[in-house]
C-alpha cells in the first residue's frame, strides 16, 4: 500500500505564505501563553494537593462550598476523568498532615452519605516547586542546545540553527494550544506537571527527526546533483522524503492516540501535548527548517555576488 | 550464511542473555499467581518453603513505580542551619539574631547556609570561637569544622533513617542520598502517614546498655521454653529453615547444659519435628554456642518471636530489669537466610549518647586491625569511668533506637572518656559504629520537603490502563506495518517484539523502576521503533525502482538509510539523558525506558531485520513484498 505515489509539490515556492502561517500560529500561541495563562500543577506550585474518589457523582460547586467552609477559598478543585474523582488543591502548606486532615473532615461533613476514598495525597514544598521550575527551563535549554551542536556538527552549522529555529516554533505552538485546551473537557487535564515537561523535551528529540529525514537528503542530492539550485534540491528532497516523514510520525500518532484512549489520566496529558507536537514537527521540518536553510543560503549567495 | 554468521551469533546471545535477565521477573509472576490460589496456611507453608526461591526472585525482577503499587515516597533534607543552632553553645540573644537573619537569606539564596553563616558572623565582626569549638581555633578552622558536620549529617540522617526502617518491617524500602543533603525514601504499601513522620523525623536515642549474665538469658530463654510448652503452643508453621537449624542448635544446647547445672533438654539424638515439639522456643530461637548469650533467629521468624515476647503472660517470665532487643543488622547468612542476633540487655541505660563528643573510625596502626575511637565530654568520661570499672568483662551494648548494633567487651575501667572499640570486620562495619555513636550526640535535623502517596486502588488502575495501552498500541502498530509494507512489515513486526522483550530485559538488568509514565516512554517507543523500519523500506522502495537484484536493493535501502536513523535515535537519546538528569521519580523511570527503547530500537532495526532478509534472500527468495 502507499499514501504517497511520486509527488511533485512545490513546497519551497510557497514558503513565503507558510513563513506567515507561522508566524501567525507564534503569535496565537504567544497570547495564549500570556494572557490566558498556563495552569502550573502542585509539582511547580507547592502545596498539597488531594486525589479522592466519591461512591457517587459529585458535583463540583458542593465540593466548593465545603472547601469554602473549611477555609481555604484558593483552592482548586475540578474533575480528575470521571465525575467520581475530584482532585483537591490548595496552595497552603503546614507541617505535618494538618491540611489533609482538615480537608477530609470537611468532605465528610459536605457528603456525610457518600463516602470517598483518598487515592493520592501529594505535599510538595515551596522550594521543590521553585527547584522544578529552574530545573524545566533549564532542561528545555540543554536539549535545544544539545541538538542545535549535533546536527549542527552531523550537517552544516546553519542547519543546526535551522532545526533548532524550528523546535522552537514547535514548543510554542504546542504550548498555545495546550493553553487553549486546558480546562475545556473534564476528561483532559493540561496543567504544567513533570509528565507535562517531559512530553515538551521528548518532543524536542522526536521532532527533530522527520527535519533530520530531510536534511539528510538534501545533502545526498546536493552531491549527485551538482548543477541544480538549492531551491530545486530542497523541494525534490521534501518530495522524495514526504512518505517517510509523513509514515514516522503517524505510527507515533497512532501508539498516542492508543495512549490518549486508555493510557489513564495521568498518560492523558502526556499524549496529547506529544501529538499536537508530533504534527508541528513534521509540518516545521518542512516550512520552517528547510525553508530557512533555503532563505539563508540564498541570501549568502546574494551578498557573495555582491562582494 | 558465513557473511552473517557473527551476526546471527551476536544476536542468539543478545536475546540469551535478554531471557536470562527477564526469568525472575517471571518466576515471581508465576509465584505470585500460585499464591493467589492458596489460602491461609497454605499459602503460608508455601512462602516457608519456597523462600530463598522467592526472595531471589523478587530481588531480581522488574522492580514497580509506587505509583504502580501505591505506598509513600518521602524526601527529606537535612536543616543545617538547625544543626548549626543546635551545635552551639552559650547562645544568647546576638547569636538568635544573627541566626534569624541568615534564614531570611537562606531561603532566597542558592548558595550553601554554612557560607552565609560565616559570612554574616564576620559582618558582624564576631569570632566564631564565641559559640563553637575551642577559643584558639580561628573562624576558617571553625567554618571548615562545621561544613565537614554538615557534609556529614546527610550520612548521619540516612543510617537513623534506614535502621528505623529496617525495625518498622517494610518490605523493599528504598533510601537514597540525592545530591549533598537530600534523603528519598520510598515505603511500597505503607500509607500510614503519622507513623512514618515519626519514623522519620523524631531524634535519634543512643543508649549504652549492659547485657545480662548469659547464664542468666539462658534461664529466661528456658523458662520462656518451658512455659510455652506447659501452655500446648503448637508450632504446625516453624519455618522448616529453622528447624533444619534445630540440629545445630541442639549441638548448642548440649555444650551449654554440659557446662551448665540445669539437667534435662540433653536433645541430641532427636529430629527436628520432635524437638521443636518439645522446645517451641528453642526451636525459633537459639542460643549462641559459646555461651556469650545471645539467641540467633533467622529473619522469617522475628516477627513471630516478637509476638511471643510481647505477651504479657511470658513478660512475666523475664527478670524485672531485663529487656529483649534485636541486632541492627543481619549477624549471618545460612542458606540465603539472614539471621539476627537477640540480646537479653538491662532495661535501663547506663549512659546516654548526648555525652559522646566524638568518634571515628580508623585502622589501629599496631595490629592493623580497623577500631572505633570514642571520646566523651568531661561529665561522661566521669560515669563512664565508674561504669566501666563495676562491670569489667561484662558487655556493653551499644544500641540506637532499641537496635542493637554492637556489643563489645568492657576490658578494663576507661577513665579520661576516651575508648577503643575493636572486633569489628571491616573498615565499614567501623564507620556504621561511627556514624551511629555520632547519632546520639550530634543532630541531624530533617525536614520533608516532598511527599507524595499513592493508594492501592488508584496503583491497580494505573497498572490496568498501562496493560490496556501497551497492548493495543502494540496491536494497531503491528497491523499498521502489516498492510502498509506485507512481507517487510513482518519482519518489522518480529524486530518490534525483539525490542520490547530487549527493554524489559534491560531495565531488570539494571535495576530500572517501571512507572506509568514509564509504561508510556514504552508505548511511545512502540510507535518510535517500527520508525526506523519504515525509513529502509521505503528507501528499498525507491531503490527498487532502479532495477537492481533483490540482495542489491535491500543492501542499499539499509547503507543509505543508515545516517538518517543513527541521527534520528541519537537526538531522541539525548532528551532522555536531560530528562533523566532534571526529572524526578516517575518521570525518571519515563526517561529510562525512551532511553533504552531507542538503543533496543537501533539494535533490531540494523541486525535482527537485516539478518532476517538475508537469510530470506539465501534461501532463494526473488521476490519480497515490500507493500
Amino acid at each position: 500500500m502507499r499514501l504517497f505515489k511520486v509527488t511533485h509539490i512545490d513546497f519551497m515556492g510557497k514558503r513565503m505564505m507558510w513563513y506567515s502561517v507561522s508566524g501567525l500560529t507564534l503569535l496565537l500561541g504567544l497570547i495564549g501563553i500570556f494572557f490566558k495563562g498556563m495552569t502550573l500543577g502542585i509539582d511547580f506550585l507547592g502545596g498539597t494537593e488531594l486525589l479522592v474518589r466519591f461512591e457517587q457523582p459529585v458535583q463540583i460547586n458542593e465540593v466548593r462550598g465545603a472547601m469554602d467552609k473549611i477555609g481555604f477559598p484558593r483552592s482548586e478543585i475540578k474533575t480528575f476523568g470521571n465525575p467520581k474523582d475530584i482532585l483537591l488543591r490548595t496552595p497552603e502548606q503546614a507541617q505535618g498532615s494538618v491540611i489533609a486532615e482538615r480537608i477530609r473532615s470537611g468532605l465528610s461533613a459536605q457528603f456525610p452519605n457518600n463516602h470517598f476514598s483518598v487515592l493520592k495525597e501529594d505535599k510538595i514544598g515551596p522550594k521543590i516547586g521553585a527547584e522544578l521550575r529552574r530545573n524545566a527551563i533549564y532542561a528545555v535549554a540543554a536539549t535545544l542546545l544539545i541538538i542545535m551542536i549535533y546536527v549542527g556538527f552531523r550537517f552544516k552549522f546553519i542547519y543546526g540553527v535551522a532545526g533548532v529555529v524550528a523546535l522552537f516554533h514547535d514548543v510554542i505552538a504546542t504550548l498555545g494550544v495546550v493553553v487553549l485546551f486546558d480546562g475545556l473537557s473534564p476528561y483532559l487535564n493540561l496543567e504544567m506537571s513533570q509528565n507535562l515537561m517531559a512530553a515538551f523535551l521528548t518532543l524536542i528529540g522526536f521532532s527533530i527527526n522527520d527535519t533530520v529525514i530531510v536534511f539528510d537528503r538534501v545533502r545526498e542530492n546536493i552531491k549527485i546533483h551538482r548543477s541544480e539550485s538549492l531551491f530545486t534540491i530542497i523541494n525534490k528532497s521534501v518530495n522524495e522524503t514526504l512518505s517517510r516523514t509523513v509514515i514516522t510520525s503517524g505510527t507515533v500518532i497512532l501508539v498516542l492516540i492508543v495512549l490518549i484512549i486508555f493510557g489513564g489520566e495521568v498518560n492523558r496529558g502526556f499524549a496529547f501535548t506529544f501529538l499536537i507536537g508530533t504534527v508541528f514537527g513534521t509540518y516545521s521540518s518542512i516550512y520552517v527548517a528547510s525553508a530557512i536553510v533555503l532563505d539563508y543560503t540564498i541570501r549568502r549567495n546574494i551578498k557573495a555576488h555582491q562582494a | 550464511m558465513k557473511q552473517y554468521r557473527g551476526k546471527l551469533i551476536l544476536i542468539s546471545a543478545a536475546i540469551a542473555l535478554a531471557l536470562y535477565f527477564l526469568y525472575p521477573t517471571y518466576q515471581s509472576y508465576k509465584i505470585n499467581k500460585h499464591l493467589d490460589t492458596l489460602s491461609g496456611a497454605d499459602s503460608t507453608g508455601y512462602i516457608q518453603t519456597n523462600e530463598k526461591d522467592i526472595r531471589e526472585a523478587r530481588a531480581k525482577r522488574i522492580k514497580v513505580g509506587l505509583d504502580l503499587q501505591g505506598g509513600m515516597r518521602v524526601v527529606l533534607e537535612v536543616n543545617v542551619l538547625k544543626m548549626l543552632q543546635e551545635l552551639a553553645k552559650n547562645k544568647d540573644d546576638q547569636f538568635s539574631a544573627i541566626v534569624a537573619e541568615i534564614e531570611k537569606e537562606a531561603q532566597l539564596s542558592d548558595e550553601n547556609v554554612t557560607v552565609i553563616f560565616s559570612r554574616k558572623f564576620e559582618e558582624k565582626q564576631i569570632r566564631l570561637s564565641r559559640y563553637y569549638g575551642s577559643l584558639r581555633e580561628t573562624n576558617d578552622e571553625i567554618v571548615k569544622k562545621l561544613r565537614d558536620e554538615s557534609d556529614k549529617a546527610v550520612d548521619r540522617a540516612m543510617e537513623i533513617i534506614r535502621n528505623r526502617v529496617d525495625q518498622y518491617g517494610v518490605s523493599e524500602p528504598s533510601i537514597q542520598k540525592q545530591g549533598g543533603r537530600r534523603v528519598i525514601v520510598e515505603l511500597p504499601g505503607v500509607s500510614k502517614e503519622d507513623e512514618v513522620r515519626q519514623l522519620l523525623q523524631g531524634t535519634a536515642l543512643l543508649e549504652f546498655k549492659l547485657m545480662k549474665d548469659p547464664d542468666i538469658i539462658y534461664k529466661t530463654m528456658e523458662a520462656i521454653d518451658k512455659y510455652l510448652l506447659s501452655q500446648g503452643f503448637s508450632d504446625s508453621t516453624a519455618s522448616p529453615s529453622a528447624s533444619k537449624d534445630t540440629t545445630k542448635a541442639t549441638d548448642a544446647l548440649t555444650t551449654l547444659t554440659q557446662s551448665d547445672t540445669t539437667k534435662s533438654i540433653l536433645a541430641g539424638q532427636k529430629t527436628p519435628e520432635q524437638f521443636a515439639k518439645e522446645h517451641p522456643f528453642f526451636a525459633l530461637v537459639r542460643p549462641d554456642q559459646r555461651g556469650l548469650g545471645e539467641g540467633y533467629a533467622s529473619e522469617n521468624d522475628r516477627a513471630r518471636i516478637d509476638r511471643i515476647l510481647k505477651r504479657p503472660d511470658v513478660q512475666k517470665l523475664l527478670p524485672s530489669d531485663m529487656e529483649f532487643y534485636w541486632g541492627a543488622k543481619p549477624s549471618g547468612m545460612s542458606e540465603g537466610v539472614k539471621f539476627y542476633q537477640l540480646y537479653g540487655l538491662k532495661k535501663i541505660p547506663e549512659l546516654t549518647g548526648g555525652v559522646i563528643v566524638d568518634a571515628r573510625a580508623t585502622i589501629d596502626p599496631n595490629f592493623n586491625q580497623p577500631i572505633v575511637t570514642m571520646n566523651m565530654n568531661s561529665e561522661g568520661s566521669r560515669e563512664w569511668a565508674r561504669i566501666t570499672g563495676a562491670n569489667v568483662n561484662k558487655r556493653m551494648a551499644i544500641v540506637l533506637d532499641n537496635a542493637v548494633f554492637s556489643a563489645p567487651k568492657i576490658n578494663g575501667k576507661i577513665s579520661g572518656g576516651r575508648s577503643q572499640i575493636e572486633g569489628m570486620e571491616n573498615i565499614e562495619e567501623a564507620r556504621l559504629l561511627e556514624i551511629v555513636l555520632k547519632a546520639g550526640a550530634l543532630p541531624a535535623p530533617v525536614d520533608i520537603i516532598e511527599q507524595r502517596s499513592v493508594g492501592p486502588s488508584l496503583g491497580e488502575d494505573s497498572i490496568q490502563a498501562g496493560i490496556n495501552s501497551f497492548t493495543y498500541a502494540l496491536i494497531v502498530t503491528v497491523l499498521f506495518m502489516l498492510v502498509y509494507y506485507r512481507t517487510g512489515g513482518a519482519v518489522a513486526t518480529v524486530g518490534l517484539f525483539f525490542n520490547v522483550l530487549f527493554i524489559f530485559a534491560v531495565l531488570a538488568a539494571f535495576g530500572g523502576t517501571l512507572t506509568l509514565p514509564g509504561i508510556a516512554g514504552i508505548v511511545l517507543t512502540i510507535g518510535m521503533a517500527v520508525d526506523a523500519n519504515v525509513l529502509i523500506f521505503e528507501r528499498i522502495r525507491e531503490e527498487m525502482t532502479t532495477g537492481k537484484t533483490l540482495r542489491a536493493t535491500i543492501d542499499a535501502g539499509y547503507s543509505k538509510a543508515f545516517s538518517a536513523i543513527i541521527d534520528s535515535n541519537l537526538t531522541t537519546f539525548f532528551s532522555g539523558v536531560v530528562l533523566f538528569q532534571f526529572g524526578t521519580g516517575p518521570v525518571q523511570g519515563f526517561a529510562l525506558t525512551l532511553m533504552m527503547g531507542v538503543t533496543a530500537n537501533l539494535f533490531t532495526a540494523i541486525t535482527i531485520t537485516r539478518v532476517v532478509f538475508n537469510m530470506m534472500t539465501e534461501r532463494g527468495t526473488a521476490t519480497i513484498n515490500f507493500g
